[in-house]
């Protein structure tokens, strides 16, 4: 390994446009959460409020709910993205006639834009003319038109359908790439040594995949947790608020409220619970990191 | 005799694997392009073929207008349109262009050199990818409008570029990280300097690494929707995502019409997603899984 002063030169670009675009916001964000500023933001006329922002999110009333929300969203989205990523990485991992056509097919949801998905699936489910409550219709499991996106008893799980449809592929194709450092001679041993297909999976594939699993299930909780698109196109929160989730209160907060303080407030919560998110993130990261560098 | 029992035993469960799995695959295939499907006919169909109750599963009178409607650059609609696709494609394209050029003197440094403070500033890096969007939209906005970008492309470039550059400079380092040093040394002992080395062998080496960044920054550009509906306000330099929205929800909603538009808007990143598929896998699989 060479060292030299130059070497800062190569960094240099692009550290100095991440620090007017990154580290400003951050430090603008955490000012903003300790002080009142008036809708206009004029920032003349801010006033410290020491953690008056704050008490402001824990005590109301639908901070709770929105939460609660906020936690479901991102466990059962996370959950079923992980459970068919890996079915399909498993059921992919045999070469067969097509299967890189079908891997190519599986991966377009994760590719074309969340607004193109977000229009796609409220069309899919628009209560009038919907093309699932008609299936369902005509299956004979429902009678009449079916309301699953202007119901606040099924509006969150509806979203994170979509939510599913269009992330499960990053799991599939991060544990497809896992796979394929699953040795082959130990899942031959296995088999010789008598061991189930179900026990040759539980017992030599996953823990092989333990690490690609770790950061994949990171990511889509980080990404899942920052979700903003699908539930603010097809429903905006609503109805009665039953979509709403920490990233499209804030917005709300903020942009349709001009409540800058306690939106900055949230902002800085959320900055906390990343923090401890990225802490794993970077450590799972980094385990085959250190004991390369030991060698 | 046993050993013949006990591997048709085996036969038989592998065999009920691979069944499920088939069966599985099936069904996610299902479950993944109806959708899709659902969005193509819907877009061949009239307005008033598509506000039926039951549904025509198939339209009844097929018809491309709404998609020539969209692409007449001599309609109202058709020049907005275009005018948006057009305003998508300069800031992706740019944006892409600035992230490898930013990105691959950064990636070949995380990969190469043992600079102080290396560490932390990968992991600043990373992280940046965990915070969301909205987080940044006050103080940037802020930000731009400090810098008179307010309602420019520059606004979208700046910030797509900040938030492209982590994830493509990780992409870059895997492939760095699979390039041998010993490639350059060799290279200096025959009398080229750093800068050569770096041009003239890491460089080509590492084309299939910038293809792939390239695609991820002009996919992450092309379907970036919150700055944009934050940063423009004006119709003539929005983006198509933001664009579209406009469109079709000023009164009741044009399903057929939005159909057609979000498959246009879908086409370019599909299709370049299709071609180049083998570098956006191998690329976003190589960091998580060589440790």
């Amino acid at each position: 390994m060479y060292t030299s002063r130059f070497d800062y030169l190569y960094v240099a670009p692009a550290l100095l446009v991440m620090l007017i675009v990154i580290a400003y916001p951050v430090y603008y964000t955490i000012e903003l959460s300790f002080y009142k500023t008036p809708a206009s933001l004029s920032l003349a006329d801010k006033t410290f409020t020491g953690l008056d922002n704050y008490s402001t999110v824990l005590t109301s009333a639908i901070f709770w709910k929105v939460t609660w929300q906020t936690i479901i969203w991102t466990v059962l989205s996370t959950l079923f993205s992980f459970l068919l990523g890996l079915g399909a990485a498993l059921a992919l991992h045999r070469a067969f006639i097509g299967r890189a056509l079908l891997r190519g097919l599986l991966l377009i949801p994760w590719v074309v834009s969340a607004v193109a998905a977000s229009y796609v699936w409220k069309w899919l489910y628009h209560s009038d003319f919907g093309a699932i409550g008609a299936l369902l219709n005509a299956v004979g499991l429902t009678k009449g038109p079916v309301n699953f996106i202007d119901n606040s008893t099924t509006s969150l799980y509806a979203l994170i359908v979509v939510n599913v449809w269009k992330e499960f592929s990053f799991a599939m194709i991060m544990l497809m790439a896992g796979l394929q450092t699953v040795p082959e001679s130990l899942l031959r041993a296995a088999q010789v040594d008598g061991a189930s297909a179900w026990q040759r999976f539980w017992h030599v594939t996953m823990p092989q995949l333990q690490g690609v699993s770790t950061v994949t299930v990171l990511l889509l909780v980080v990404q899942n947790f920052n979700s903003f698109i699908i539930p603010f196109i097809m429903t905006g929160g609503g109805p009665v608020g039953s979509t709403q989730i920490w990233i499209t209160h804030i917005y709300e907060l903020a942009f349709l409220r001009q409540n800058w303080g306690v939106g900055a407030a949230y902002a800085v919560l959320l900055f906390l619970i990343m923090m401890v998110l990225g802490y794993f993130y970077v450590r799972a990261l980094t385990r085959g990191d250190d004991k390369r560098a030991g060698a | 005799m046993t050993a013949v029992t006990e591997s048709a035993v085996r036969r038989r469960s592998v065999d009920w694997w691979r069944w499920s799995g088939r069966l599985f695959l099936v069904l996610l295939l299902g479950f993944t392009v109806m959708p899709m499907i659902w969005m193509i006919i819907t877009s061949l169909k009239t307005g008033f073929a598509a506000m039926q109750y039951p549904p025509q599963w198939w339209p009844a009178e097929p018809t491309l207008d709404n998609y020539t409607r969209l692409l007449d650059p001599s309609g109202r609609i058709g020049q907005d349109f275009l005018h948006y696709f057009w305003n998508s494609l300069w800031v992706s394209t740019i944006t892409t262009i600035l992230a490898v050029v930013v990105a691959v003197p950064a990636a070949y440094a995380f990969s190469r050199f043992r600079f102080p403070g290396r560490n932390f500033l990968f992991f600043a890096v990373l992280l940046r990818n965990m915070f969301p969007a909205v987080v940044f939209l006050v103080p940037l906005f802020i930000l731009m409008k400090a810098l008179g970008l307010v309602n420019t492309h520059g606004s979208l470039i700046l910030t797509y570029l900040t938030f492209g550059l982590p994830l493509a400079i990780w992409l870059l380092k895997g492939f760095y990280d699979n390039i041998p040093i010993q490639l350059e040394q060799a290279a200096r002992i025959d009398g080229a300097t750093r800068f050569q080395a770096f041009i003239f062998v890491v460089m080509p080496l590492s084309t299939p690494g910038i293809i792939a960044t390239s695609i991820y920054s002009f996919i992450g550009a092309w379907n970036e929707y919150i700055y944009a509906y934050t940063f423009l306000t004006k119709q003539s330099q929005m983006t198509l995502p933001v664009g579209i929205q406009r469109f079709f929800s000023e009164n009741a909603t044009d399903w057929p019409g939005l159909m057609a538009a979000t498959f246009i808007m879908s086409v370019p990143v599909v299709v370049l997603f299709l071609v180049l598929q083998k570098y956006f896998v191998r690329a976003l699989t190589e960091g998580a899984v060589k440790h």
